[in-house]
């Protein structure tokens, strides 16, 4: 691959993104309100965080379709035992996650242990999931918090940090960046034999703090940054830190790289797996908390479609679906993408079946976009 | 050189971006001849006949191709397959789900009536198996052959097309000493047919009782065109390494310690419910030994290797001590923190995430002695990357550079590092230089001799007997799963190895 073939797949993310942002800045100007751009991160938060689990079932080279009807299905348990049993919140989300993993588990180990397709174990989730969900909140609207009431359920979409600590936290952030900016260098650089560029790392580490800082001193002109996006934030870190650090996150990128060869270096391939499916669990049941209180209520539609969002992201993220390659950073600018198409377009009322085929072609795109680039790699 | 030549290269200069493959290469191929090509990994061979297929088209490169005196230009594949240029490449282009019939006649099938006439593909095709000597079913699904059989099925397949050259890219790296013997009267038949081939081959002994002229490419220009009959090997071999060479299989014998390595009537069937196919394996192997391990392609070295190292088949009995103590069937995993270690023959297969770094593929075995609690130490990770880089004398310009593109030696090498790495007592080496050129040999050789110096013990197969006599203090063949005899390196001839291997004789 030429390097400016390289470098064109790993930046048509980032050139998408300001086309969709200008294309929309242009059409309607409320796009970049405060107001909106404040919906936008919520809406990029739980679209995202589905994803960045997507991505360490994909690296393996797996699927997993049914995350859309798990959102649903585990934001409707614990809102039916929230407002019909009248369990406290907190108790009904641990349940809830309990279960997710438990399930996300199971369903790993049947992929793996009895060697089963994961596209069509979790095509059948998706149907079972779906299926269980209606049944669990008997087809109605069941409100994450009873009537007029907050509790912590509702609050994760409704609650936004207060100025002062959303700028602490963005500095504390923009501080972790540099440190771990600085050490990859000084490593690069001694495999390259050179001295580390310090210059060029403090050029990032201001650019990507002022980019913070930006971003706090707009949410803060609505009502502060929201919980969702520091949610997002920490899972982000976390997975960052899982795919690059860990010996687990290794192994995905072994296991998707080459199977065969992973097994024979001693790499515990069906652990992994199971692993990541059960790391999956996890991410949909906190997902489906944030999904279904930003619709307020568990409703029959709650989680559609969700998969192909997930998948979608990871994939013009620069993730490949016979895995091995793909990145937590570049799944969250897929999943930016996939957010603001569908903001903008809300924001436009374009209707939903337009909605829809712009989704599937958006996909597409990024597939077609994604062999060709790749094709003498 | 009377007769024009049928196939040449004038003056051939091929540059990739920051690389130039071929400068001023000049080659010809005479009808009727066997030419063979030699050089190191990376001299440019590959580049050359991709050129002479039509995989680089004309426009990509400086200087003149010429096809029977008349200048050529193909712009694909299918152009140089209608001048009657057919390769046979490294990697085998059947489709494993169809007959060896359905494999000849792939994309040719004759049609009578609208459909495809089925007969007389199968009719066709065991004429042509028959014509040129190959003895398999012709109905079977290619996946059920053996390499050395779907080889020949290609070749076959090149000469159902009306094919003048036939241009053979390591043919024999993954055949048995019979298959090659066969391969090897199959082309000298057909150049008594007056089809001419040009073959690369990384073995000098098939070069020399093949070849009529032998062409030594280094660093992408033509160092020299030699007559087979009045070389020699210690020519060639000056010629692509471009300095003497004196000792071909460098090995020092060291110091035996005690057994590390001991089995004991091992029956290992490849599944559940399945016969067993290694039967009553007793070997034992000494620290600081090389056990060889010989037979046919087939008689179960791979397999006996794999399933000790807990990759293949399932135990029905036997005994297995590993350091003094017992190895149940296991996982690589567990083999691993054991101190046993494989480097498998397939290294592409088994052995490299392609896509992967040098140093992501070289610590992949040794993550949890290199982390501290849950998170990698990448400081030490690196530093134990750049010992085994810098001790292998890896050719890459560094550990993060992508592992698929390097040459086969130093993707050989990476493999062995990252087994290295792990620190094994006792290490299994299938094939390791098979497909790799004579100075990367030489190194891994050394890597053998530095193994055994320190102590360890060593398990050895090889398909090329010069290699397993040479580097062996001891060998065992197989034949069919079995034992089929022990030789110490003195009492080890060319004659009574095959005679066991073929399962003639008992030592």
């Amino acid at each position: 691959m030429t390097d400016t073939r390289r470098a064109l797949r790993d930046l048509s993310p980032v050139i998408a993104l300001a086309l969709i942002w200008g294309a929309f800045a242009l059409v309607s100007p409320e796009f970049l309100s405060p107001r909106n751009l404040s919906m936008l991160v919520i809406e990029l938060s739980t679209t995202a965080l589905l994803a960045l689990g997507m991505l360490l079932v994909i690296l393996p080279g797996h699927i997993d379709l049914s995350v859309g009807s798990g959102v649903g299905l585990i934001g409707g348990i614990a809102s039916v035992l929230v407002f019909h049993h009248g369990w406290p919140a907190p108790l009904a989300m641990l349940l809830g996650f309990v279960v997710a993993v438990a399930v996300w588990t199971a369903m790993g180990a049947v992929v793996v242990k009895q060697k089963m397709p994961a596209f069509i174990i979790t095509l059948g989730g998706l149907l079972v999931f779906k299926g269980l969900f209606w049944l669990v909140i008997r087809n109605a609207t069941v409100p994450v918090a009873p009537g007029g009431t907050t509790n912590l359920y509702s609050m994760l979409t409704t609650y936004y940090l207060p100025p002062a600590a959303g700028l602490t936290l963005a500095l504390l952030c923009a501080g972790a960046f540099a440190r771990l900016r600085w050490s990859a260098e000084r490593r690069s650089a001694a495999d390259r034999g050179e001295p580390a560029d310090g210059e060029r790392v403090f050029l990032e580490c201001f650019a990507a703090a002022q980019g913070l800082l930006l971003f706090v001193l707009i949410m803060n002109r609505f009502r502060g940054v929201p919980l969702p996006v520091v949610i997002l934030a920490a899972a982000t870190t976390g997975v960052v830190v899982l795919t690059r650090r860990t010996r687990f996150g290794r192994y995905l990128y072994a296991i998707g790289g080459n199977e065969e060869a992973a097994i024979m270096s001693g790499v515990p391939v069906e652990r992994v797996v199971i692993g990541a499916y059960a790391i999956m669990g996890a991410v949909v049941a906190l997902t489906g908390y944030l999904q279904t209180a930003y619709s307020g209520a568990s409703t029959t539609t709650v989680g559609d479609l969700m998969e192909l969002d997930a998948v979608a992201a990871c994939v013009i993220g620069g993730t490949s679906l016979k895995g091995g390659r793909g990145t937590a950073v570049g799944v969250l600018f897929g999943a930016l993408i996939m957010a603001s198409l569908l903001n903008g377009m809300t924001l436009l009322a374009v209707s939903p079946e337009y909605k829809l085929i712009v989704r599937g072609l958006v996909l597409a795109l990024a597939v077609w976009l994604d062999t060709r680039l790749a094709r003498d790699s | 050189m009377s007769a024009p030549p049928l196939l040449s290269a004038r003056e051939i200069t091929k540059r990739f971006p920051g690389v130039t493959a071929l400068s001023g290469v000049s080659f010809d191929l005479r009808p009727g001849e066997i030419h063979a090509l030699c050089g190191e990994n990376g001299a440019g061979k590959s580049t050359l006949i991709k050129l002479l297929s039509g995989l680089h088209p004309h426009g990509s490169y400086e200087g003149e191709l010429t096809v029977g005196g008349r200048p050529a230009r193909f712009a694909s594949v299918r152009d140089a397959e209608k001048a009657g240029i057919a390769v046979i490449c490294q990697e085998l282009a059947l489709v494993p789900e169809m007959s060896a019939a359905e494999n000849i006649f792939l994309g040719a099938e004759p049609v009578s009536r609208g459909l495809i006439d089925w007969d007389r593909v199968r009719r066709e095709s065991k004429t042509l198996l028959e014509r040129f000597g190959v003895a398999l079913d012709a109905e079977a699904p290619t996946r059920e052959l053996g390499t050395g059989q779907r080889q020949l099925v290609e070749i076959v397949k090149a000469l159902r097309k009306d094919t003048r050259v036939l241009i053979l890219d390591e043919p024999t790296a993954a055949l048995t000493e019979t298959e090659t013997a066969a391969l090897m009267a199959i082309l000298k038949d057909l150049r008594a047919r007056g089809i001419a081939c040009i073959y690369i081959s990384h073995r000098l002994e098939e070069v020399f009782a093949l070849a009529d002229r032998i062409t030594v490419l280094r660093d992408g220009a033509t160092v020299a065109t030699l007559d087979a009959a009045a070389a020699t090997r210690q020519d060639v071999i000056r010629h692509m390494v471009g300095r003497e060479i004196r000792d071909l299989f460098p090995r020092r014998a060291g110091k035996r310690g005690e057994a590390l390595l001991r089995v004991l009537g091992l029956d290992v069937a490849p599944a559940a419910g399945r016969p067993a196919f290694l039967r009553d394996v007793s070997f034992e192997v000494r620290a600081g030994e090389v056990l060889g391990f010989g037979g046919l392609m087939g008689a179960g070295r791979t397999e006996l290797l794999m399933h000790l190292f807990g990759a293949w088949g399932r135990r029905l009995g036997g005994e297995v001590e590993l350091l003094g103590r017992p190895l149940p069937p296991t996982t690589p995993q567990r083999a691993l923190e054991r101190g046993l270690a494989l480097v498998s023959e397939d290294r592409r297969r088994y052995g490299l995430v392609l896509d992967q770094s040098v140093g992501f593929n070289l610590s992949l075995s040794s993550l949890a002695k290199l982390s501290s609690g849950a998170l990698i130490d990448e400081t030490r990770e690196h530093a134990a990357n750049a010992v085994q880089f810098k001790s292998l004398r890896v050719k890459a310009s560094g550990l993060s550079t992508r592992v698929g593109g390097l040459s086969g030696g130093n993707q050989q090498k990476v493999v062995l590092g990252r087994a290295l790495m792990a620190a094994p007592r006792v290490i299994f080496l299938d094939e390791p230089t098979r497909g790799i050129d004579v100075g990367a040999k030489l190194e891994v050789y050394e890597i053998v001799n530095a193994l055994t110096d320190a102590g360890h013990a060593v398990v050895l197969v090889s398909s090329e007997l010069p290699e397993l006599m040479g580097m062996s203090d001891r060998i065992l063949m197989l034949h069919d799963g079995r034992v089929a005899g022990e030789f110490a390196k003195a009492e080890a001839t060319q004659e009574r190895l095959l005679a066991a291997a073929m399962g003639h004789a008992r030592a």
